[in-house]
């Protein structure tokens, strides 16, 4: 049975008069990768940024067992301090070095002697993410980890977050990205208006938005997609009516749903 | 200690390598003091008493003023200073690297002018050498000090460089070292008086050294770094760290 390394309970934040987070708990299990999903200013950085101490919360209760490392949606280190420094600077601040294997598996070496502002944005987020895993933290935040990185630069970052999971760590991450949503996380969270709408695995959402089927199709006129309970009825009727439209089909997709178009639904639903 | 201390040899190496600091701490006035050197002792020759002095002060003033704000704005003005937050690195240590690197770039500078002054421009040297440099140094932290305010106090870079001029032009202009104060009108006079390098032109000038002037520049400096303290705190406070 896993342990929970993160208990969230009651939690509220305010600016002003606008209530960001209204009463958000949940629980993160060690070893395991849970992403906090929602649609812009749900409030997803918000309530990293009140786990990671960078913000202070109204009311509520954070409690977190073990150490943590932070990778920041936004961050950056002085222009022309070279990677080889950054690394050697926050070692010392930390009292801890960055196990070789992930050096390598970061490709920090190749850039060690390129300053900060030499770097890409895909070797900038390699370089954050080795500064947050230096000192081997038990509970690991990544804020958008891999937004603004290319294909190539988005498949290594993912192959490092499962590499560091299964060191033991436990990650918490926020990101707009669906598919890396569906391939990396355990459980998801989804906040809405400020609660969390729905805790669970991807496979628990999908049941519990009922069993739906998302049939695409394609005709001359372009894509369709159709979302039903009753699969064998509404194929039926979709071949009737293009029939009588006298309309070919070329193509024809059925699948159980993406996370996406789940996502959508918890978003427009006002319960689930 | 081991990580401030590498932390500042490494913000030293980082201020050459940027060149800015490099430009205002030792480049222009350099060659300020080269030329006027070479205009000062010819058309005035009673200049090259003063002339060690008044181009120290002139060059610490730029140093401070002008080279070290927007460095420091530029940590705690933007997600640097989060992310030394965020891996453990204390508030205090941007700045005080920095301070650090450019009190040795300026007394660098001070000792250049020092040695090139009377070999150039046959200027008079210090009676006293080792008090001329402990009124120096004083002088350097207390500059430095007021320039930390303006790089922890101001973010924005287009305001700070306009903030930092307000402070460095009469730090030029009325402390003396360009002409006598007594020249100035009055009230200009007294704002020259304002300024941390009218006294630290006074102190390393005067002989022998009046101790009310090192006072002023002391609670100069002891006010200054209390407003650092202050300014670091209202940082720290932002930020709720977790045990």
């Amino acid at each position: 049975m896993m342990d929970t390394i993160m208990h969230v309970s009651h939690l509220k934040k305010k600016y002003q008069t606008l209530e960001v987070l209204k009463d958000v708990s949940f629980d993160v299990k060690k070893g395991e990768i849970f992403g906090i999903l929602g649609m812009n200013g749900a409030g997803k950085t918000t309530i990293l940024e009140c786990l990671e101490g960078f913000l202070k919360y109204d009311e509520g209760q954070i409690e977190i067992h073990g150490q943590i490392g932070i990778q920041l949606q936004s961050s950056a280190l002085p222009a022309y301090m070279k990677v080889k420094e950054a690394m050697k600077l926050f070692s010392k601040w930390k009292h801890a070095q960055l196990d070789e294997d992930i050096v390598k598996a970061l490709g920090i070496q190749e850039i060690a002697d390129q300053t900060y502002r030499e770097l890409s944005t895909g070797q900038q987020r390699r370089l954050h993410l080795a500064l947050a895993l230096m000192g081997h933290p038990d509970l690991l935040f990544l804020d958008e980890p891999t937004a603004g990185l290319d294909v190539a630069g988005r498949r290594a970052l993912h192959e490092n977050i499962i590499q560091c999971q299964k060191q033991g760590m436990t990650i918490v991450l926020t990101s707009h990205d669906m598919n890396e949503v569906e391939s990396l996380c355990d459980r998801i969270g989804i906040l809405r208006q400020g609660k969390m709408a729905f805790i669970g695995t991807v496979e628990e959402l999908a049941k519990q938005l009922g069993r739906y089927y998302y049939i695409k199709v394609n005709s001359q006129e372009g894509e369709k997609v159709y979302t039903t309970q009753h699969i064998q009825q509404t194929l039926m009727q979709i071949c009737q009516d293009y029939q009588k439209q006298n309309l070919d089909i070329l193509d024809m997709t059925v699948n159980r749903g993406t996370l996406e178009q789940h996502f959508l639904e918890v978003a427009r639903r006002n319960e689930i | 200690m081991k990580a401030l201390g590498y932390g500042i040899y490494l913000q030293w190496k980082m201020d050459i390598r940027s060149r800015s600091l490099l430009i205002t701490c030792y480049l222009v006035p350099l060659l300020f003091f080269l030329m006027m050197g070479s205009v000062f002792t010819s058309i005035m020759p009673e200049s090259q008493e003063t002339l060690m002095a008044s181009m120290t002060v002139m060059g610490v003033s730029m140093g401070a003023y002008i080279g070290l704000p927007p460095s420091i704005a530029e940590i705690y003005g933007t997600d640097i200073k989060k992310m030394y937050m965020a891996n453990h690195i204390p508030e205090y240590f941007a700045v005080l690297s920095l301070f650090l690197s450019a009190f040795i770039h300026l007394m660098m500078m001070s000792g250049l002018i020092y040695i090139l002054s009377p070999l150039l421009f046959d200027a008079t040297c210090p009676i006293h050498p080792v008090l001329y440099f402990v009124m120096l140094i004083l002088f350097v932290l207390v500059s430095l000090s007021i320039a930390c305010i303006l790089g922890l106090a101001v973010h924005n870079q287009a305001k700070l460089t306009m903030v930092s001029q307000i402070i460095f032009l009469p730090s030029i202009i009325l402390s003396g070292i360009m002409f006598p104060v007594s020249l100035l009108p009055s009230f200009l006079e007294t704002i020259g008086k304002l300024c941390p390098a009218t006294w630290g032109y006074l102190l390393l000038i005067e002989q022998p050294i009046q101790l009310s002037n090192v006072y002023i520049l002391c609670m100069i400096l002891i006010v200054a770094l209390v407003i650092c303290y202050a300014l670091l705190r209202s940082i720290r406070s932002s930020f709720r760290h977790l045990p």
